[in-house]
């Protein structure tokens, strides 16, 4: 008779821990959904942008320019005329790439804070198709607002994303991004480039450079047009 | 007396050859960059593309005037020992010095007047190299945000700061040619014949660059004292942030390379026994 109740009370237990699992996760994939559908509601945006690429071997200057996105992963840099630079390829500077698309399964990966905030984190696994392998989000419950996320690829290694919110918050659309990512040595042949390296105070710090292989994008967005209806020739590349 | 030496060094065809020989390399690296340049530009630009999607007018009129720079940069010295080697040889190869030495000049002063006519023939030529290496290819590729990609970094100069680069670029490529001018002048003295000094100035130069440019440590000791390490100080010009200490330094060594050659030179030729 102990035994039965034992078991019972075993059984119960199994129970309550399932139910409270199931209960996080609920609440997890529907801020994820909420979060999602939000991000949904942005079709297309033009914004003007100013950029500033922190990369150890890249000595670019600020850039002003265009910034057009499109839904889901289409985007460009414009600058009249002049030369842009983006990450290549999925790793885009926009909140919506770093979403898994379609099914996904979410899962409660407890709180933390960010600027001051207390957050909600939580982890995406996307199911079908996808580069991404896994997405972390930190969300911001009250405003239901993603205020970092850190994106592991297939290709293109992990990215962070940190992104504040001032102007444009009840579109759900960041005033700054910051994208933290991974990026690979570069190297030319010196005798093919003939490099004018008579001052040994740069090199040395070229040297130091070349050790962090971290890069960091920051692009600060000065005004939004939403949902104007961008057509898709804006994207094509021009030759 | 100097007018007499510049219509001595422009009277001569050899004198027209190296501004011919600079505009057909120039053509032909423009030709060469119109018909195929965006195959040059994803080859030099593949390491970062790798990474970066960079779009744009990369291949402009600014980016072929740094490649004709940097391929003519090495060629123009040996244009300029062309004439710079024959100034003093010459004379006396055809049997004029003596006749030139009767004229109320010391012989420093002549070395002097011949020094600055080959230093004149030297900026005619890079004046020349201006027009048809940044102005025709500004014309023909248009203008744009400059690509300057070095062995560990890559550099990216908005279009509006980089005319003035430019003008320090070949205001400091005139000081290089004027050291090479300076050598040539040096070897000549010591020639009855310009072959010798020509010939002389293009060993010097090819052999030193060949030390300034090869990564091995027995050489980077020596590497900051020879002057071809520092003739190509006008790249500086385009780095980010630009390095003017450096530059500095070796405007200092190419002065002092001029003045060490031209006092030899005056020190020798005051001391020549001149026969012919």
């Amino acid at each position: 008779m102990r035994r039965y109740a034992r078991n019972g009370l075993w059984l119960l237990l199994l129970s309550c821990f399932s139910f409270v699992a199931c209960a996080q996760t609920d609440s997890s994939t529907i801020l994820f959904q909420k979060l999602r559908a939000r991000l949904d509601k942005v079709n297309d945006y033009v914004a003007d942008v100013r950029i500033r690429i922190d990369v150890s071997f890249m000595k670019v200057p600020p850039l002003a320019g265009k910034l057009y996105f499109k839904a889901p992963d289409k985007m460009k840099l414009e600058r009249n005329g002049g030369v842009s630079i983006l990450p290549k390829k999925n790793i885009n500077l926009t909140l919506n790439s770093m979403f898994p698309v379609g099914d996904a399964i979410v899962i409660d990966a407890g709180t933390d804070v960010v600027n001051s905030r207390a957050v909600k984190v939580i982890k995406v696994i996307p199911q079908g198709e996808s580069d991404i392998v896994l997405t972390k989000i930190w969300v911001d419950e009250e405003r239901n607002l993603a205020l970092r996320t850190e994106t592991t690829t297939r290709d293109n290694g992990t990215v962070k994303m940190d992104l504040a919110f001032g102007a444009h918050i009840a579109q759900g659309l960041p005033d700054k991004v910051i994208v933290y990512l991974d990026v690979k040595e570069y190297k030319l042949p010196k005798g093919v480039t003939m490099d004018y390296d008579a001052n040994a105070q740069m090199k040395a710090d070229d040297k130091g450079n070349g050790k962090n292989k971290k890069g960091k994008i920051e692009i600060s967005y000065l005004n939004y047009e939403v949902n104007k209806g961008l057509p898709d020739n804006i994207f094509a590349e021009k030759d | 007396m100097l007018r007499l030496e510049l219509h001595k060094i422009f009277r001569r065809p050899r004198t027209y050859i190296s501004f011919l020989i600079m505009t057909a390399v120039t053509f032909l690296i423009q030709l060469a960059m119109y018909v195929d340049g965006s195959s040059f530009v994803s080859f030099a630009m593949q390491g970062v593309g790798e990474q970066f999607a960079i779009s744009g007018n990369i291949l402009n009129g600014y980016l072929v005037t740094y490649l004709v720079l940097q391929s003519l940069l090495i060629h123009i010295p040996l244009l300029v020992a062309l004439v710079a080697g024959d100034v003093l040889a010459g004379e006396a190869n055809a049997g004029t010095m003596r006749l030139l030495l009767t004229k109320p000049v010391s012989r420093g002063g002549v070395v002097l007047v011949k020094y600055i006519a080959s230093v004149a023939y030297a900026m005619l030529l890079l004046v020349w190299l201006a027009v048809v290496g940044l102005g025709l290819s500004v014309l023909i590729f248009g203008t744009g945000d400059l690509i300057n990609l070095k062995s560990d970094a890559f550099v990216m100069l908005l279009e509006h700061d980089i005319m003035w680069r430019y003008m320090l670029a070949f205001a400091f490529a005139a000081l290089a040619m004027s050291t090479v001018a300076a050598l040539a002048v040096f070897l000549s003295v010591f020639a009855d014949n310009s072959i010798g000094p020509i010939i002389g100035t293009m060993g010097v130069i090819v052999v030193l660059t060949i030390f300034s440019n090869l990564e091995i440590p027995l050489f980077n000791t020596i590497k900051p004292y020879l002057f071809t390490t520092h003739m190509i100080a006008w790249k500086g010009f385009f780095d980010a942030p630009v390095p003017y200490d450096a530059i500095i330094t070796s405007v200092l060594v190419l002065v002092g390379y001029i003045a060490l050659f031209l006092a030899a030179t005056i020190v020798i030729f005051k001391r020549k026994d001149i026969q012919s």
